[in-house]
């Protein structure tokens, strides 16, 4: 009985991180309708800025987050805006040129870095809170707090808010929202640029339960195309499940099967729930194809 | 024209005077000989020289491993990212086969290439629902799932330790003690993945292939079997995938998950050489392995040392670039300008 709280426990704690690396992914690709293969490595550059904050300002690593997210969202902008946004209709060209930043950005930073891995110390990282027989280390717990509070933030945000309103009618017919006077490019724009800065967020708050190093950004990707895909292509709840079923099947695999596997398990239910369902569990079917309609 | 632009229509746009000029199978035939010759002058001029035997093995065989890519990935337009799994089962084939049982690879060959086949075949009749980028997760993911897969049976695969395989030079055991012999492996094999690649674009498979790249539910009203010439052209691509990566195994002596499943240094080089020769033209795979493979190996020798991933990250640069500024390639480019050129020679 307790090892099966324990599993739930680690799943769900699993799950905050993977729905969290997954919301910029989600929110990009819902708006943008790119898939973002680079979204790992913002991340990372996440990861790395709380490093370098901590390293040259020597501030704790979660007020790092003021310096961080802002960076990456102006990133965001700067990719949307001279890379992606003259491959708007060209879905094969983005595949190339967003893994090509993915290289790009792993490859900068281990010529940086030299590959040497790096941990960022915080004092909150080492606090456990015990009850009964788990132990829950609190940046975990941070984490999870972290992704209901952007979960909620962002459906808030698109639901309530004149620009969130505009991004919807964007994502909806982008050539209508055009002639109801709202620029598109500059939707997405700012929806590329949250969705980088929700990767820094994820970045910063990860930084101090891993060891850093540059191709920490592949665990992420995967991960979150897993989850994006398994909850719903574009849908912000979608993600926020997702990640929660990704972190319990990787619990139960890596308890009851063998842990060197349950990479391999949850990828199969990927690619099963890939096949069967493209949309996604909480997706609007047929949203999959919507990024191949040529739209102007 | 998202779909267009990466095709390349070949035989010139403009009608002209007199027969109708239809590039065939014939066509292409005497263009491959006069590769193949060039090639062949090369490596006798070179023949002295190991180092830059071994980049020309590698050229060669990268050259064949993209224009297998192409046939699936640039003709039908389905961007696999998992050509690495075809590669590592034939790397992993010949591996054992040689290692446990002491066959000759010349022998293993085939059945690596039929495993190939029949791993393709098996992962793209699912897969090949998936659209665009989808389809390039769900094959991403694939390779992925046989990365943890290749760690884990260490029985077959040797592990993460990977395997070793023993050096006994002679020509059964595809083992030799100087380049040239591995060098005029790799020419044989790109030739005839050359002659393959051609046969299959000037065939009706070719033809069907580009009309489901261009427009796959017009391919399907038109009566084309879209899954079915999916199929063909992905199992045609895995075979050679499989030889490819069979010869990379004997020519290395060694195989691990990482060298053969890596998805930044196997699985995305195919459709890197691709995209900077031309995706979809039957040429342009080979031109970009020429540009692509020295650039590497020069980057490597020069830099890789001193800074860590620099030649990746050069790639990675390149990639981005080529997509937003030159999408045709260096072929497509190249074709454009002799089109221009003519233009103007014609007034």
């Amino acid at each position: 009985m307790s090892d099966l709280l324990t599993i739930l426990v680690v799943g769900l704690l699993l799950g905050g991180i993977y729905g969290l690396v997954s919301m910029g992914l989600n929110v990009i690709f819902g708006v943008v309708r790119i898939v973002n293969f680079a979204q790992g490595e913002l991340v990372m550059l996440g990861m790395y800025g709380a490093y370098l904050s901590w390293h040259l300002l020597g501030i704790d690593p979660y007020f790092s987050l003021i310096i961080v997210v802002p960076a990456l969202f102006v990133l965001g902008m700067i990719l949307q805006r001279f890379i992606l946004q003259p491959l708007q209709n060209e879905p094969f060209m983005q595949i190339f040129a967003t893994f090509g930043l993915l290289m790009l950005f792993q490859n900068l930073v281990l010529a940086i870095t030299g590959g040497a891995g790096y941990s960022v110390p915080s004092d909150v990282a080492r606090q456990v809170i015990r009850l009964g027989d788990i132990n829950i280390s609190l940046p975990r717990l941070i984490v999870l707090i972290a992704v209901v509070a952007v979960a909620v933030g962002v459906n808030w945000f698109v639901n309530n808010t004149m620009p969130g309103k505009a991004v919807r009618a964007v994502t909806q017919d982008r050539r209508s929202a055009r002639l109801m006077g709202i620029n598109v490019e500059w939707a997405f724009m700012l929806t590329f640029g949250a969705g980088a800065a929700l990767a820094g967020l994820a970045g910063v708050l990860l930084a101090p339960i891993y060891t850093l190093s540059p191709q920490i950004g592949g665990n992420f990707i995967l991960a979150a195309f897993a989850v994006v895909v398994l909850g719903g292509l574009g849908s912000v709840w979608g993600a926020f499940f997702g990640g929660f079923i990704i972190g319990f099947v990787e619990a139960f695999a890596g308890y009851y099967f063998d842990p060197a596997l349950k990479h391999a398990i949850w990828f199969l239910i990927f690619i099963a729930v890939l096949i069967v369902r493209p949309g996604g569990l909480f997706g609007i079917a047929g949203a999959e194809e919507m990024g191949l309609r040529e739209q102007d | 024209m998202s779909k267009t632009d990466t095709f390349i229509p070949q035989g010139g746009s403009k009608p002209r005077k007199g027969r109708a000029q239809v590039t065939t199978f014939g066509t292409e035939l005497v263009r491959i000989l006069g590769i193949g010759v060039v090639f062949a002058i090369l490596l006798f001029v070179l023949r002295g020289d190991p180092f830059l035997l071994n980049i020309l093995a590698y050229t060669f065989l990268f050259g064949a491993l993209a224009t297998s890519w192409n046939i699936i990935g640039g003709f039908g337009g389905q961007f696999s990212l998992g050509h690495g799994v075809f590669f590592a089962i034939g790397a992993y084939t010949t591996a054992n086969f040689y290692f446990h049982w002491g066959i000759s690879p010349w022998l293993s060959l085939i059945p690596g290439m039929f495993l190939a086949v029949i791993v393709a075949v098996a992962v793209s009749w699912p897969t090949f629902r998936l659209k665009g980028p989808f389809f390039a997760i769900a094959t991403l993911a694939l390779n992925e799932v046989a990365f943890v897969l290749a760690n884990y049976f260490d029985l077959i695969t040797g592990g993460p330790r990977g395997m070793m395989l023993p050096f006994k030079a002679g020509f059964a055991n595809m083992v030799f003690t100087s380049k040239l012999p591995y060098a005029i492996i790799m020419f044989g094999f790109l030739l005839i993945t050359l002659l393959v690649a051609a046969a299959v674009l000037r065939s009706r498979l070719g033809y069907y292939l580009q009309a489901v790249h261009l427009d796959e539910d017009a391919a399907r009203a038109s009566g084309i079997n879209v899954l079915r010439v999916k199929l063909s052209g992905m199992a045609v691509s895995a075979a050679l995938t499989g030889i490819g990566g069979s010869l990379f195994a004997m020519y290395i002596r060694f195989v691990d998950p990482p060298t053969l499943l890596s998805v930044q240094d196997i699985g995305v080089k195919f459709l890197l050489i691709s995209l900077i020769g031309g995706v979809g033209t039957l040429y342009g795979p080979l031109a970009g392995a020429l540009l692509i493979i020295p650039l590497e190996y020069q980057l490597r020798a020069n830099l890789g040392g001193t800074i860590p991933g620099f030649n990746v990250l050069i790639l990675g640069l390149l990639l981005v670039l080529f997509a937003l500024f030159m999408r045709k390639g260096i072929v497509g480019a190249a074709l454009s300008l002799w089109e221009r050129y003519k233009g103007k020679s014609h007034e």
